[in-house]
C-alpha cells in the first residue's frame, strides 16, 4: 500500500468506525498509519475482537441482537459523540448504504465517509438506477414492460431478441420464467408464462429481458471526488459464486481483453461521473459470453473485495476515502493509476461446502495465518476467538499477489495449505480444488459454474493413509485412550499383536 | 478395549496399547506404532510405522481437531457407555440435538404426539438459513426444549422420544 502524504490538515482528527470484524480492522490500519485517531463500537458479542483491541477507543453498543447493534444509527451517532469523533465510515453492509444514516451523520456536524445521502438513494433503487443509466446512454439490458403499454408488448418484447427471459411481474424465485431461444415461439411461450403467472400469483402481467448465458459477474472499481472528478481503478471479475455471493474474486478479469477492459472500465467511470459520484464506489455489471455486457447496479461504498484492487495499484482505497470525503480534490489523474501482475482474494467462510455450505460455527482454538511473499489476510478473527451464528460467516479475506495469473494461483494453493484454523470447520480444502478445476485454471467461469459442477463442493474420498494418520492423532489426543493404554502393562501389548 | 472416533458420518474402532517406547494403534487386525511428539501452538510431529508428517493438533471436549496435508477434519469421541446404551436399543435416537445453534422457528409437535419416521419436528434457523429437525425413527414426543424464538447452542437437547418399546 501507498504510504503518500496525507493532506496537510485533516477536517477532522479522528474516525469512527460503524462497523466490524475485517473491514473495522482494515479501515482502523489506515486511521491510524494517517495519524488519526481511530474509535469503534462494539457489541458485547465482539469483545475480544481485534477491531476493538487495536481501536484507540472502543464503545460498546447494545441491541436485542448483536446485527440491531450495528444498525442502530442513533446509538453510533450518540457513541460519534462522546468520543469525539469528526467523521465515521460505515464500512460496507449495515448502515453503509443507508440514505438516512448518511443525512444523520451530515446533520450532526460529522463527515460521512462516503457519498453524498442523495447518491446512496439514488443507486439503491435498482429500477431508478437502471433508468438513470439508460437515460446516460450506457448499456442496460435491453428489456420489454407489458404494463407500458400491453397492445404493443409482442412486439417490444420480440425487439428484445433472443435468448430471452420472461418473467411474470408479481413473480419470484424462478417461477414462471420461461427461456425463448427461437423467436418463433415468442408468441406462444408469452401465454404459457401468462398462465403460468395467473397460477402461481393470480396476476398474468409480464415482462422480458435479454437472457445472458453462462454470464460472467465483472465490476469496476471507480473513485470520485466532491468537484466531478472521477477514475476508475480497474475491472475485478467475481464469477465465481455459491449462493448468489462471491467466494473468489481477481483481477485482470481473465475475460478481457485490452480494448474491451478500457472500454468496460470506461463505462463504468462514465456512469459514476455523471451522477457526479464521490467516494470509492463499485459498477457491476453482467458480462455475456460474446463480450456484450450491461449494468447490474453501483455499490456506494467500499467493496469486500477492494484489496485485489490495492494489490495491483499499490493505492490504499481508504485513504482515498477519506481524502475526497474531507474534501480534497482526487489527487490522481486516469494515467497516474497503472496495475501490475495479478491478484485474488479468497473470502475464507465457516461452512461446510460438501453439505450444501451450510453455515458452521465454534471456537478458533488455533489459528495460522499463511505467510509469505504476496500473501495478505484479512480478518477481524484471532486464536481464542470464536466463530458465532450471530454474524455473517465469514472468517478472512486471503488476497494474493502473484506476477502473473498462474503465479497467483500457485501461490495461493500453497497459502490455502499452509492456512491451519482448528475448531469450526472451513471451505479453505474446497477453494484448493475449486483453483485446481481445468476451467478456473483456464478463466473460464460464469456464475453458475459451481452450481453446474457439484463435486468440487463434495468431500473427496478419504485416503486408507491419511485415515490412519487421523485416528492415530485422534487416538493420541484423548485422554481415556493414553490413560488405557499406560496402564496396560507391556504383556498385554504383546497380546495385542500376536492376535494379528 | 476398544474405543471409537466419529469422522464425518462414518465411525472407527481403534485401540491403543503401549510398546516401548512408543504406542501402538491397533485397527482392523492390524497394529502399528504411533508417536506424537508436541512443537509448539498446536503443532507436533506425528510418526506412524516409518512415516512422519507434521500435523496441526487441537481439542475441545470429547472433538479432536486436526490439520494434515492442508486440510483440517474433526474426530469425535464416542464414550464406550454411549455406545453401549446405543447397540442396546436405539437410545442413541431417543435424544435429538441441535447440529448447530441458532433459534427455533417453528415448533410442529407438542408432548405425547406421535411422530414417523422423517416427520418434521422442529424448523430450525441458523446464520439466515432454515433447517428442518426430523424425527429419527417412529416414536412419541416425551419432552420439547425450546419454544419458538428461543436460542440454543450446538449439541442442545431439543426433543426427546421417549425410549422404544415405552410408548
Amino acid at each position: 500500500m501507498s504510504h503518500s502524504s496525507a493532506p496537510s490538515s485533516w477536517p477532522f482528527d479522528s474516525v469512527l468506525v460503524a462497523n466490524r470484524g475485517e473491514i473495522a480492522v482494515r479501515v482502523l490500519r489506515t486511521v491510524k498509519k494517517l495519524g488519526l485517531r481511530g474509535i469503534v463500537v462494539y457489541h458485547a458479542a465482539d469483545r475480544g475482537a481485534l477491531a476493538v483491541t487495536m481501536a484507540d477507543q472502543a464503545i460498546e453498543i447494545t441491541g436485542s441482537t448483536p446485527v440491531a447493534a450495528y444498525l442502530d444509527a442513533a446509538q453510533i451517532l450518540a457513541a460519534a459523540k462522546a468520543s469525539g469523533a469528526g467523521a465515521i465510515h460505515p464500512g460496507y453492509g449495515f448502515l453503509s448504504e443507508n440514505t438516512g444514516f448518511a443525512r444523520a451523520v451530515e446533520a450532526a456536524g460529522l463527515v460521512f465517509i462516503g457519498p453524498r445521502p442523495e447518491q446512496i438513494e439514488l443507486m439503491g433503487d435498482k429500477v431508478r438506477a437502471r433508468n438513470f443509466v439508460e437515460k446516460g446512454g450506457f448499456p442496460v439490458a435491453p428489456s420489454a414492460i407489458e404494463d407500458d403499454d400491453p397492445a404493443t408488448f409482442v412486439e417490444r418484447a420480440r425487439l428484445v431478441g433472443a435468448p430471452l427471459l420472461i418473467k411474470p411481474s408479481a413473480g419470484g424465485g424462478g417461477k414462471g420464467m420461461r427461456i425463448v431461444r427461437d423467436l418463433s415461439l415468442l408468441e406462444g411461450e408469452i401465454e404459457r408464462a401468462r398462465s403460468e403467472g395467473l397460477r402461481y400469483f393470480g396476476d398474468g402481467r409480464l415482462y422480458v429481458e435479454r437472457y445472458i448465458e453462462n454470464p460472467r459477474h465483472i465490476e469496476v472499481q471507480v473513485l470520485g471526488d466532491a468537484y466531478g472528478n472521477v477514475v476508475h481503478v480497474f475491472e475485478r471479475e467475481c464469477s465465481v459464486q455459491r449462493r448468489f455471493q462471491k467466494i473468489v474474486e481477481e483481477t485482470p478479469s481473465p475475460a478481457l481483453d485490452a480494448p474491451l477492459r478500457e472500454r468496460i472500465c470506461e463505462t463504468a467511470a462514465g456512469i459514476a461521473r455523471s451522477a457526479g459520484y464521490r467516494n470509492a464506489g463499485t459498477v457491476e455489471f453482467i458480462f455475456g459470453q460474446g463480450g456484450e455486457f450491461y449494468f447490474l447496479e453501483m455499490n456506494t461504498r467500499l467493496q469486500v473485495e477492494h484489496p485485489v484492487t490495492e494489490e495491483i495499484t499499490g493505492l490504499d482505497l481508504v485513504h482515498e476515502q477519506l481524502r475526497v470525503a474531507a474534501g480534497e480534490t482526487l489527487r490522481l489523474q486516469q494515467h497516474d493509476i497503472r496495475s501490475s501482475g495479478h491478484s485474488i482474494e479468497f473470502r475464507i467462510y465457516a461452512e461446510d461446502p460438501g453439505r450444501g455450505y451450510t453455515p458452521t460455527t465454534g471456537p478458533v482454538l488455533v489459528l495460522h495465518p499463511p505467510q509469505g511473499e504476496g500473501v495478505r489476510w484479512d480478518s477481524g478473527v484471532v486464536q481464542g476467538g470464536e466463530v458465532t451464528s450471530a454474524f455473517d460467516p465469514m472468517i478472512a479475506k486471503l488476497i494474493i499477489r502473484g506476477r502473473d495469473r498462474s503465479d497467483a494461483i500457485a501461490r495461493a494453493d500453497a497459502a490455502l495449505r499452509d492456512t491451519v484454523l482448528l475448531g469450526c470447520k472451513t471451505n479453505t480444502a474446497f477453494l484448493r480444488r475449486l483453483i485446481a478445476h481445468p476451467a478456473f485454471i483456464a478463466g473460464d467461469v460464469h456464475t453458475g459454474f459451481l452450481d453446474a459442477n457439484p463435486q468440487i463442493a463434495a468431500d473427496p474420498e478419504l485416503g486408507e493413509d491419511r485415515l490412519q494418520a487421523l485416528l492415530a492423532v485422534a487416538a493420541m489426543s484423548t485422554q481415556p485412550l493414553r490413560e488405557g493404554a499406560d496402564v496396560i502393562p507391556e504383556l498385554h501389548a504383546a497380546i495385542g499383536d500376536w492376535t494379528n | 478395549m476398544h474405543h471409537a472416533f466419529k469422522l464425518g458420518d462414518a465411525e472407527h474402532n481403534v485401540a491403543l496399547s503401549r510398546g516401548p517406547g512408543v504406542y501402538r494403534l491397533h485397527r482392523e487386525g492390524h497394529t502399528v506404532s504411533v508417536t506424537l511428539a508436541e512443537l509448539h501452538n498446536g503443532r507436533a510431529l506425528l510418526s506412524i510405522g516409518d512415516h512422519s508428517v507434521e500435523v496441526v493438533v487441537a481439542t475441545r471436549g470429547d472433538d479432536v481437531f486436526v490439520h494434515l496435508d492442508g486440510e483440517a477434519y474433526q474426530l469425535r469421541y464416542r464414550h464406550p457407555l454411549d455406545r453401549l446404551a446405543a447397540s442396546a436399543g436405539g437410545s442413541a435416537d431417543d435424544s435429538i440435538r441441535a447440529p448447530m445453534p441458532g433459534s427455533i422457528v417453528a415448533v410442529q409437535v407438542t408432548v405425547g404426539d406421535a411422530v414417523t419416521k422423517g416427520q418434521t419436528l422442529l424448523v430450525m434457523e441458523s446464520m439466515k438459513m432454515e433447517t428442518t429437525i426430523a424425527a429419527p425413527r417412529d416414536g412419541v414426543i416425551e419432552a420439547l426444549s425450546y419454544e419458538k424464538g428461543q436460542t440454543f447452542d450446538r449439541d442442545a437437547l431439543l426433543v426427546k422420544l421417549a425410549a422404544a418399546g415405552k410408548a
